[in-house]
């Protein structure tokens, strides 16, 4: 907190220890000196990491002047590319250097991939042996991409790299073969055509726009003061970026976790951070903890160490007492255990929701949905951090392509009798699922809504009510004029057309709406996004149908497969239900955390992804050498310590542990956690009976 | 419900208000996006408001270094925009000061909340004149009265004299050094200049702070009674206020969506959130 705020400044230390705080101070003392704000940078791996600055930026009274920059590696080149484009876009190797860049968000990414590559997997058998769907085959073979980027290699490489280390057979051998030939010819797809993948945006950032004197001026001249957190779980492409920043700013702190570099997954690289602190004049060290009480510092520790790693910290201290259990036989039985224990804590403990979090590796809607209800019954308000959300399976969503697909019957997609029946009754308000059954037997004939009058029977009429009936007529005809008419509006604006010119209305699904609403805007905005890369496509390709396209990508998975927005604007209080890794990248430690489905292999184990990995595509990986089982029974062991250790380090009071022994999907599970837990409680038992 | 804690006014959410109270607590307080159509031509209007931002990031590439001539040579598909390109070449930057800063965000405090100002061009000179400069793509230019009454030119200039020292050599710039600059570059690079004073300051700043305090206090926001002003508003359908208007009648530059930003670079950060 001391350091003179014109030096570099190099903090590690390990979490709780308050060095985002100092960082805090730093930039609020910068401001006071009269820095203004926006010669500040603050530099995180992930946006999330960034909250407290922005709480404590939004909430200073007394600050007037610009605005304190805030970016990732990810913001910052697309920014930068996009200024100095037509610098760099000719060098670059783009075919039209003249014409816009096109940058592709992750949707656009997995589309254009699929239609740079489909017909080279198809005519040439790629990938007939692996076993995954094709949209998670192609994200991996952006995810390669994405890393010969952010780790520093060429992509003609990939395929190198990954058979000297993990191909143990011709078959394996071709699999990387073909997983190298379809990143080249997604590049040669995207520098044909001005697209740009993060993998494409990143390296003409680093190579070509960083090198010219206009860039280099621009952020030289911005950038004075440098604020860098969670270095570590940075990748060395930031690195290699802030340690040509460090030259020239006046002054810098860079913050780094020592026992973090969770998200290898995209290169995080602690050791190539590390080279940044020869860049600093000043190093400081933080490692007494603010958060952690002893016997959750214990148990931290302890499970860490169970796991091979060398902690110091209270070897000596009990940690049984900040660690609660209750088996249960089946998963809905622990799902209302957990539901019980955090309404005990809220009301017999005082304890603060907000400081109460649920984490699991993964959490499936059936998951989320049970705690999210149980907690609601108990009056306790519940956040939930999941940016992935599938706007395709949004019941708003949901409804309005299955409209789109009955409004326009030239695709040869009318939608199933179910769609119709859930799609009539998220559009008309009240209608319950016998009537919406009822109206689609009754009217849904050959792809088309037919009027209410043609329901014969007055009994079946009134069952159905003749307002409901109405309403119905009003979407029916809707659809129908649009229809005959003949229409072909593009399929965002058909959207739109329909939700304000009839869904919105009184006596409809969206109305006055919130969420209906944010979803139909999210739907609009990833069909436009699709529609303005396409319309800028056609230059290139021959004419395709829009909507059609759009809609085949949704039923396929490939887009409106995620939807970030909402993320955003999620509740600001409330119990936290999370997956484990975004928890720790939220920056924030809690007073409770229940650490759910501790039979789970997730806690330790990669995903399956037979045509990527992250640790033979990492900077540090010795080339020639072969990754063997032993590695990856290491690594398990490894990545599981690590993480115990870094949720400890955000825990002031104590953990429980949520375990039944058939997991969600009827399984016994029996994964490392559990079995590391096991061992330390045996430890304990068995050092009991020898008192 | 109230505006969350760490809500920031701009200019564009006080023209909200000022025009229609229920229109700013539906955009900004029950934060309900609402994708009805706002005209009848919507691909027109797509048309009309992409060439106006693209037009923003040409200038702001030229003033970052860009060669005029990569510029022009973009502009091959599009002979309106080159037109008001050529404009701005012309005559955009005449006698303006030197020091210039493009796309500059400016921030001050009021009645308790932070007020912001995202400005096209600032361009100063140290003790001399500060200059705002603002790109209209338009076909009309407005009146001076008309642009006088706008929360654009209320906030903008208020919030420069407020927090514009740094740029000022470390002096508040004395409001009468402050020049509002509207330039139509599809007038003809049309300018029309509004100047200011301690005097209009000390007005502006009574009428911000009393939005401000009234939109904290307010627990109902009505509607409208204008109802030309719903016309072009989104949500027309959830108030019953009739069908979208013509795009001639609608003026584009009073359009600017502020929170469109940044999509495509959080884009990437959720991949790490996805995949764990
Ligand atoms: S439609 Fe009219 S009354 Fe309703 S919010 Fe818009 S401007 Fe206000």
């Amino acid at each position: 907190m001391r350091a003179p705020l014109d030096a570099k400044v190099w903090l590690e230390g390990m979490a709780g220890c308050g060095k985002t705080t100092v960082g805090l101070s730093r930039v609020i003392g910068l401001l006071e000196r009269g820095a203004p704000a926006d010669s500040i940078l603050i530099f995180v791996p992930q946006r999330s990491m960034a909250l407290p600055y922005i709480a404590a930026l939004r909430g200073r009274q007394a600050y007037r002047g610009g605005q304190v920059w805030l970016q990732t590696i990810g913001s910052l080149s697309l920014r930068m590319v996009e200024m100095f484009w037509f610098l760099v876009a000719a060098e670059a190797g783009f075919k039209r250097p003249r014409e816009l860049p096109n940058f592709l968000s992750l949707e656009l990414v997995q589309y254009f991939m699929t239609r740079a590559i489909e017909p080279l997997v198809d005519e040439r058998d790629y990938f007939a042996s692996v076993r995954i769907d094709r949209p998670r085959l192609y994200s991996q073979i952006v995810d390669n991409m994405n890393k010969a980027a952010l780790v520093g290699f060429p992509i003609s490489e990939i395929g190198s790299r990954l058979k000297a280390a993990l191909a143990n057979g011709v078959e394996q051998a071709h699999i990387y073969d073909d997983a190298q030939t379809c990143a080249m010819a997604f590049r040669e797809y995207c520098l044909a055509r001005n697209l740009l993948d993060f993998s494409l945006q990143l390296e003409v950032f680093r190579d070509y726009v960083w090198a010219t004197p206009q860039a280099r001026a621009y952020l030289r001249g911005r950038c004075k003061h440098l604020i860098v957190d969670g270095v570590e779980e940075d990748n060395p492409a930031s690195h290699l970026f802030l340690s040509d920043l460090l030259e020239t700013c006046e002054s810098a702190l860079i913050i780094y976790d020592r026992d973090a570099g969770f998200r290898r997954f995209l290169g995080a690289d602690p050791a190539s951070a590390r080279r940044l602190r020869d860049s600093c004049e000043l190093k400081a060290t933080l490692d007494e903890t603010l958060v952690m009480g002893a016997q959750v510092t214990a148990l931290g520790a302890q499970l860490a160490a169970q796991l091979g790693a060398s902690v110091a910290g209270e070897g000596d201290v009990d940690p049984r007492p900040a660690l609660i259990a209750e088996a249960q036989r089946y998963h809905p039985e622990m799902v209302d255990w957990v539901a019980r224990q955090v309404d005990m804590l809220v009301n017999e403990r005082d304890a603060s929701p907000n400081d109460i979090v649920i984490l699991a590796p993964f959490l499936s809607d059936a998951l989320r949905f049970g705690l999210a209800d149980g907690l609601a019954r108990l009056g306790i308000p519940v956040r939930s951090h999941r940016p992935s959300r599938a706007l395709r399976d949004e019941p708003a969503a949901r409804t309005l392509l299955t409209l789109a697909r009955l409004a326009h019957p030239r695709w040869a997609l009318p939608p199933t009798d179910f769609d119709v029946v859930f799609a009539l009754m998220t559009a008309i308000k009240d209608l319950d699922l016998v009537r919406a059954k009822l109206l689609t037997e009754m009217l849904y004939r050959q792809g088309r809504l037919l009027p209410f009058s043609e329901v014969r029977s007055t009994a079946m009429q009134a069952r159905v009510t003749f307002d409901l009936g109405e309403r119905y007529d009003r979407l029916a005809s809707w659809l129908n004029r649009y229809l005959e008419d003949e229409r072909s509006d593009a399929i965002d604006i058909f959207f739109r057309r329909l939700f304000g010119g009839l869904l919105s209305r009184a006596g409809f699904g969206f109305y006055a709406d919130v969420d209906a609403s944010n979803t139909a805007q999210n739907l609009v905005d990833s069909a436009r996004g699709f529609r303005w890369s396409l319309d800028f496509m056609r230059r290139y390709e021959a004419d395709i149908d829009l909507g059609l396209d759009y809609v085949n990508m949704v039923d396929r998975g490939v887009i409106a497969n995620f939807y970030l927005r909402d993320w955003i604007a999620d509740a600001e209080e409330g119990v936290l239900i999370a997956p484990a890794y975004t928890f720790l990248l939220n920056n924030r430690p809690v007073d409770y955390q229940f650490w759910l489905n501790i039979g789970s292999e997730g806690w330790s184990r990669r995903l399956y992804q037979p045509l990527t990995h992250p640790y033979v595509l990492s900077r540090g990986w010795t080339a020639g050498r072969m990754w063997t089982d032993d590695d990856e029974q290491h690594l398990s062991r490894e990545t599981l310590g690590r993480l115990l250790l870094a949720l400890t380090r955000r825990c002031r009071k104590a953990v429980y542990l949520g375990y039944s022994e058939l997991s969600e999907s009827g399984y016994e599970g029996r994964g490392l956690l559990l079995e590391t837990i096991q061992a330390l409680l045996r430890r304990y038992a068995r050092a009991g009976q020898h008192v | 419900m109230s505006l969350s804690a760490d809500f920031a006014f701009t200019q564009g959410s006080l023209q909200d208000y000022a025009d229609c109270a229920r229109r700013f607590e539906l955009r900004f307080i029950k934060r309900l996006r609402y994708p009805a159509l706002e005209t009848q031509e919507p691909l027109q209007f797509e048309k009309r408001t992409r060439q106006g931002v693209r037009f923003h990031k040409l200038v702001q590439q030229h003033l970052h270094g860009v060669p005029a001539e990569a510029l022009t040579a973009s502009l091959a598909d599009d002979g309106e925009l080159a037109g008001w390109w050529a404009t701005y070449l012309a005559r955009g930057l005449t006698g303006l000061p030197a020091a210039r800063y493009p796309e500059i965000t400016l921030q001050t405090q009021l009645a308790g909340r932070r007020l912001v100002a995202k400005y096209d061009l600032l361009a100063l000179a140290p003790g001399g004149a500060a200059v705002i400069v603002d790109w209209k793509t338009g076909a009309r230019a407005p009146s001076k009265a008309y642009l006088s009454g706008r929360m654009q030119t209320v906030v903008y200039r208020y919030v420069l004299a407020q927090a514009g020292a740094h740029l000022y050599a470390g002096e508040s710039i004395p409001p009468e050094r402050i020049q509002m600059d509207y330039v139509f570059v599809a007038a003809g690079g049309a300018r029309l200049s509004l100047n200011y004073s301690a005097a209009q300051m000390g007005e502006d700043e009574a009428l911000l702070s009393g939005m401000i305090a009234a939109i904290e206090r307010a627990d109902a926001f009505a509607l409208t009674d204008d109802v030309r002003r719903c016309r072009f508003c989104s949500y027309r359908s959830l108030c019953d206020r009739g069908a979208p208007g013509q795009l001639e009648e609608f003026d584009l530059d009073e359009y600017e969506n502020e929170d469109e930003e940044e999509a495509l670079s959080l884009d990437f950060d959720q991949i790490a959130e996805i995949e764990f």
